[in-house]
């Protein structure tokens, strides 16, 4: 398999370690933290002109984990997914302020270049969207924009080894060359998935991504996210509690535009420490 | 304080509240099931005796039924945290409610065995005390339950310690009753399995009262020493 660039976040980062020495002052919520994050987002408030949707936010997330982000309509989380590959950057009037630490390096410093870094950080959203173009154009797409493939046998070995993770290959070998859009909904949503793994991103961001799908649609999805998770982190926002509890090691819970509770999923579902929380999960909310 | 009648849906709410009425009216019976059991036995009732084998009838069923509806929250509202906490307490409780049951319904067949073996009332008198501590020991772990008190289901954990040690007692005493008057083994022995069931129905109450504990404080207090629960329940 030709999967490009694997960094390995560093061993300590300075930049992390001084975001960590400021913040830990003002004190970390229980859990938020984690050894060697793979991201990191520090004190991180998001305003979309007056409004401030997200407040002081600080968490970790770690190598090869599924995080999940949980919350009401309107909470911030995905707001706050989509400030860690800088895609509120195109939003008018959006301002974010604090860290977000990725691999050592803060994303929002100047000089850097969010095309590139989200070819590291691949998100996946809530309706299927492939282009209109062919099943492995859609695939072929990344690896050819970001130039990272040199020969054509190279580049089918790239779209293969996508489909064949996504579990799509045996279902659209013999049409790769149709249009995506001839695709059921749940093979659309997988193949939009093999389009952000083709370009080898050390995190997955999704965003509500099953909501589209029937139940055996979801559980192919969630339990490709298991597979992925060996290489990659994943972020999930869902407003699904059971998938949030099915498929996720740990759980943030969003209230507000404040993160009220993070920790291990097995906790959060069963004995949450936030009466927010725990209204939220039991359907007492609102 | 923990509520099971906020929930947006009204009809949750209402499935939560009759599994919690249902195991109430279960705890009742059980209650008066082992009640009935102390008396039949150390009145030498042989009547209360079959009325408490008849009853452990209506406390299967119930078992089955209170079971069944939690099956049916569990399958179709998959519950978290304190709802979840609630349902596995219920199952739980249901479980060792049935079990009271079946051990109050032996202490009445051994009654009606004493009544046949021609034992009168005076030969089973050192059941009186144990019985009424474990008698207290059900109603406080159900009460417990009912008001969701983890305080009150401590000291039932407390309560069954001091019944372990005076059952021990009460089976010494027995023992050297049977050496010296071997005639009496048999009706000691029917004192000592009575003994025996009431000893488990103070274990089931225990139990319980775990169980209240883990719903109550999210913590699991099972397999460990009373003097440990405590410095959990403080920790």
């Amino acid at each position: 398999m030709v999967f490009l660039r694997r960094a390995e976040p560093p061993q300590s980062s300075s930049a992390l370690a001084a975001a960590s020495a400021t913040q830990s002052s003002s004190g970390f919520l229980p859990g938020a933290l984690v050894d060697r994050p793979r991201l990191s987002a520090r004190d991180i408030s998001v305003y979309y002109a007056d409004v401030q949707a997200i407040t002081n936010v600080s968490m970790d997330v770690a190598q090869h984990e599924i995080l999940a982000l949980i919350g009401p309509s309107g909470c911030g989380k995905t707001t706050l997914l989509r400030t860690f590959n800088r895609m509120n950057d195109s939003v008018r009037g959006c301002r974010v302020t604090g860290n977000v630490i990725f691999d050592g390096e803060p994303i929002y410093r100047k000089g850097v270049d969010p095309v590139a870094l989200r070819a590291r950080m691949g998100i996946v959203f809530q309706k299927p969207n492939p282009f209109p173009k062919s099943i492995y154009d859609n695939v072929a797409y990344g690896p050819r924009l970001h130039g990272l493939v040199d020969r054509q046998a190279e580049l089918d070995e790239v779209v293969e080894a996508s489909l064949q993770r996504t579990g799509l290959w045996n279902e659209v070998k013999d049409r790769l060359h149709k249009p995506a859009l001839s695709l059921s909904g749940g093979q659309q949503q997988r193949l939009c998935i093999a389009r952000t793994i083709a370009i080898a991103p050390e995190i997955i961001l999704m965003d509500e991504p099953c909501s589209a799908l029937d139940p055996i649609a979801t559980a192919r999805i969630e339990s490709l996210m298991r597979e992925l998770a060996r290489n990659h982190s994943i972020i999930i926002v869902t407003h699904n509690m059971q998938q949030a509890a099915r498929v996720s090691d740990r759980t943030a819970y969003f209230h507000e535009g404040h993160l009220i509770e993070i920790g291990t999923t097995d906790q959060i579902f069963t004995t949450p420490e936030q009466s927010l929380t725990e209204d939220y999960i039991t359907g007492r909310y609102g | 304080m923990m509520q099971f009648d906020k929930h947006t849906s009204a009809q949750y709410n209402a499935e939560l509240e009759a599994a919690r009425k249902n195991l109430m009216q279960m705890g009742g019976l059980v209650e008066q099931q082992v009640e009935d059991a102390v008396n039949a036995l150390t009145e030498m009732d042989t009547e209360l005796a079959r009325k408490v084998m008849s009853t452990d009838d209506n406390v299967n069923e119930m078992e089955i039924d209170i079971d069944e509806e939690c099956t049916r929250i569990l399958a179709r509202r998959h519950p978290a945290a304190s709802d979840l906490r609630f349902i596995i307490a219920v199952t739980k409780a249901v479980n060792d409610l049935e079990r009271m049951g079946d051990e109050a319904a032996k202490i009445a067949r051994h009654t009606l065995e004493l009544a046949d073996a021609g034992a009168s009332a005076t030969h089973v008198i050192d059941i009186n005390m144990i019985g009424d501590q474990v008698r207290l020991m059900v109603q406080q772990a159900l009460d417990a339950f009912a008001r969701l008190d983890a305080d009150s289901a401590l000291r039932v954990l407390q309560q069954d310690k001091i019944v372990d040690e005076e059952y021990g007692a009460a089976i010494r005493a027995l023992i050297s009753d049977m050496s010296q008057d071997p005639a009496s083994i048999n009706r000691a022995l029917g004192v000592m399995w009575s003994l025996r069931s009431l000893e488990r129905i103070g274990d089931h109450a225990r139990n319980v009262a775990e169980s209240v504990i883990y719903l109550v404080k999210g913590k699991d207090v099972r397999h460990k020493k009373v003097e440990q629960v405590e410095a959990q329940l403080k920790g």
